[in-house]
């Protein structure tokens, strides 16, 4: 075990995947000798020769179809859109190849491909570099999308990714690079699609992933003050959705706010509404709420924020969460 | 018209056959959705078959005469576009989504080339003499993977062979109105051989291309061959907006008739073997119950 940031974490899984599995290729744009805009891969290309890590002309449909024809071929390619708008041009080859031909063969044909996006905001970038864009991929069928909110989980999560027989989406919150933590390569992991109680409490769940389960715990702790216990789940799985530790926490606390980096309108946060009032309902004593980015075009970085949910509005959902209509015998109070 | 031997022209009328047989099917109601035929187009995958025996075919919307030169098997291909039992993916990808070993089809413009590349990198890297070949149209041209896959089969020395059907007419728009320039021009700007193809003479056509395909398979020089052909049908249903006369001037230059006058009673002969054995396989396979989805996760389709 040792301290790492979650960039380190992510390069050491591409390390060890790449020692231990000879069809495990990483290419993209600049990420052999310069190592990645966020330097991700950082010593891959020298470590394991131009070969299997390299460099990509600008060309994100051809890097995409590329790696999917060599997956179709038995390979298992890694490879990196250097932001997460960067991805779009390769949206086409995402939802109508990648996507689809697992189905398409009836299951004959699988595409292990791991598609890594440094996404969302708060690092002062134009507003290419600061899109939150998990919604496109979770609505579409056949894709897995992940997001670790932890350098432990960076690790585990990409090392599944790679393990995994299915095409994954796997968004790196790039504004949490640098945040660090413990780190076991080889410790047991989670499960691929579990989400997970990152802090356990009685009043109220918070649903968070990628870049906001650090703020959802930061706000957990400042919520003490106001007299709330608040649990906080981390998501890591975006699709499919682990309804299972998420309802189990909201029927304990009867309460929830699922936060995100994303408009809110159309986002990734109404369908965890929805499964959760679908599912949960007459354990709720309110209503689920949302804190998200507002809807509009990422705004310019002075402004970002106060367009990134912190902690003060996050706890300003909680305290709308009719506190004063007290359903006696559960959740807070119970 | 060179020699051709039974088993070429037996495939060429097949094709023809399969393709109005198609039709036929369609106007009965027993096709979902739409298809679109290669009447007129079907000498080029004939003359590619024994070039590309063994390889990857990268097929597109216009793909029933590519799948069928590949793999002769007229029955799977209409099961699929019917979803009947036997269909070569079951139902799911139907006229424009085929899978089968060596060979994938996708109606979507200019994405196999990527594709294409991936395989053709596989290839060379693992010694295996294999082509990626992908076959598009002159309206393909318009989309930008084209020439990402371009740039890096020629960057990476990538044995990719794309094969443009240039029939002219992108669904209803003239090449005049959406292609500036030629292809060759945009071809050999990123250093890829550019051959045209003008004939149907298949011998003739096998010759020319035969050095071609093996640059690409052996010197992994991607390679672009462009054959001007003719699509003899609207782009998919009742869209065609050519006058009759256009199309009449097409149909007689089709390669059916002089192949018909060069080859005579033979000709003949094989035609109507080869329309009363499509006949017999539209017959059975319309026969045949609903193809029947393999339980998803016996399947593997989930999890």
């Amino acid at each position: 075990m040792s301290a790492l940031s979650m960039s380190g974490a992510l390069n050491r899984a591409l390390a060890d995947a790449l020692e231990a599995d000879d069809r495990v290729l990483v290419f993209g744009e600049d990420v052999g000798p310069l190592g990645g805009v966020f330097r991700i891969t950082d010593g891959l290309a020298a470590r394991f020769g131009d070969r299997r890590v390299f460099d990509t002309p600008l060309a994100e449909s051809g890097i995409v179809g590329t790696a999917i024809g060599m997956a179709m071929n038995g390979m298992r390619p890694v490879v990196e859109m250097q932001f997460d708008a960067f991805a779009y041009p390769a949206f086409e080859q995402i939802t109508s190849h990648l996507a689809k031909m697992r189905n398409r063969t009836r299951g004959k044909v699988e595409v292990p491909v791991v598609i890594r996006i440094p996404y969302g905001g708060g690092i002062g970038g134009v507003e290419h570099h600061c899109d939150s864009s998990e919604a496109y991929y979770t609505h579409t069928s056949g894709l897995r999308v992940v997001t670790p909110g932890t350098p432990q989980d960076a690790y585990d999560l990409l090392r599944d990714a790679i393990d995994s027989p299915d095409p994954v989406i796997f968004l790196e919150p790039k504004r949490r690079y640098w945040s660090k933590g413990e780190v076991t390569p080889g410790a047991d992991r989670v499960g691929f699609d579990r989400a997970v109680v990152r802090r356990p409490g009685r009043d109220v769940t918070l649903i968070a992933y990628g870049p906001m389960v650090a703020t959802a715990l930061e706000t957990a702790e400042a919520a003490t003050e106001e007299g709330w216990d608040v649990e906080v789940v981390d998501l890591r799985s975006l699709s499919p959705f682990d309804d299972e530790t998420v309802c189990a926490s909201v029927r304990r606390t009867g309460r929830a706010v699922v936060v995100h980096e994303a408009s809110g309108f159309g986002g990734y946060g109404a369908e965890v509404v929805a499964r959760v009032t679908e599912r949960c309902f007459h354990h709720l004593h309110a209503p689920v709420l949302r804190v998200t980015g507002f809807d509009i075009p990422y705004p310019p970085p002075k402004l970002e924020e106060h367009h990134l949910p912190g902690v003060d509005r996050i706890l300003d959902a909680i305290g709308r969460l009719q506190w004063d209509d007290e359903v006696v015998g559960a959740g807070r109070g119970a | 018209m060179g020699t051709l031997s039974d088993e070429d022209v037996e495939l060429l009328v097949g094709i023809r056959h399969f393709e109005l047989a198609l039709l036929r099917v369609f106007g009965e109601g027993k096709v979902n959705g739409t298809t679109h035929t290669c009447l007129g187009q079907e000498y080029v995958p004939v003359a590619l078959a024994p070039l590309l025996d063994g390889d990857f075919v990268l097929s597109n919307h216009r793909g029933h005469g590519h799948y069928l030169a590949q793999f002769r098997d007229p029955a799977g291909l209409l099961a699929e576009i019917t979803g009947r039992a036997g269909a070569v993916c079951s139902g799911v990808g139907g006229s424009q989504h085929v899978h089968r070993d060596g060979f994938l089809s996708t109606g979507v413009q200019g994405q196999s080339l990527p594709l294409a590349v991936g395989m053709g990198l596989h290839y060379k890297r693992t010694g295996a003499n294999r082509v990626a070949a992908a076959y598009i149209g002159d309206g393909t041209w318009g989309e930008g993977a084209v020439y990402e896959a371009l740039n890096m089969a020629s960057l990476w020395r990538v044995p990719v062979l794309v094969v443009v059907e240039h029939n002219g007419i992108a669904q209803s728009t003239p090449t005049t109105r959406q292609l500036a320039g030629t292809i060759g021009d945009r071809v050999r700007a990123f250093g890829v051989d550019f051959t045209e193809i003008t004939t149907h003479d298949i011998p003739a056509i096998r010759s020319e291309l035969a050095p071609v395909v093996d640059r690409v398979r052996h010197e992994h020089r991607p390679a672009v061959v462009q054959f001007t052909t003719r699509r003899l049908g609207p782009h998919s249903k009742g869209d065609d907006t050519r006058t009759a006369e256009e199309v009449e001037a097409l149909r007689a230059a089709d390669w059916h008739a002089e192949l018909a006058a060069a080859l005579g009673a033979r000709f003949h002969a094989i035609d109507e073997r080869v329309r009363t054995e499509v006949d017999r396989v539209v017959a059975e396979v319309q026969a045949r119950p609903p193809s029947q989805w393999a339980d998803l996760v016996e399947a593997g389709v989930v999890r």
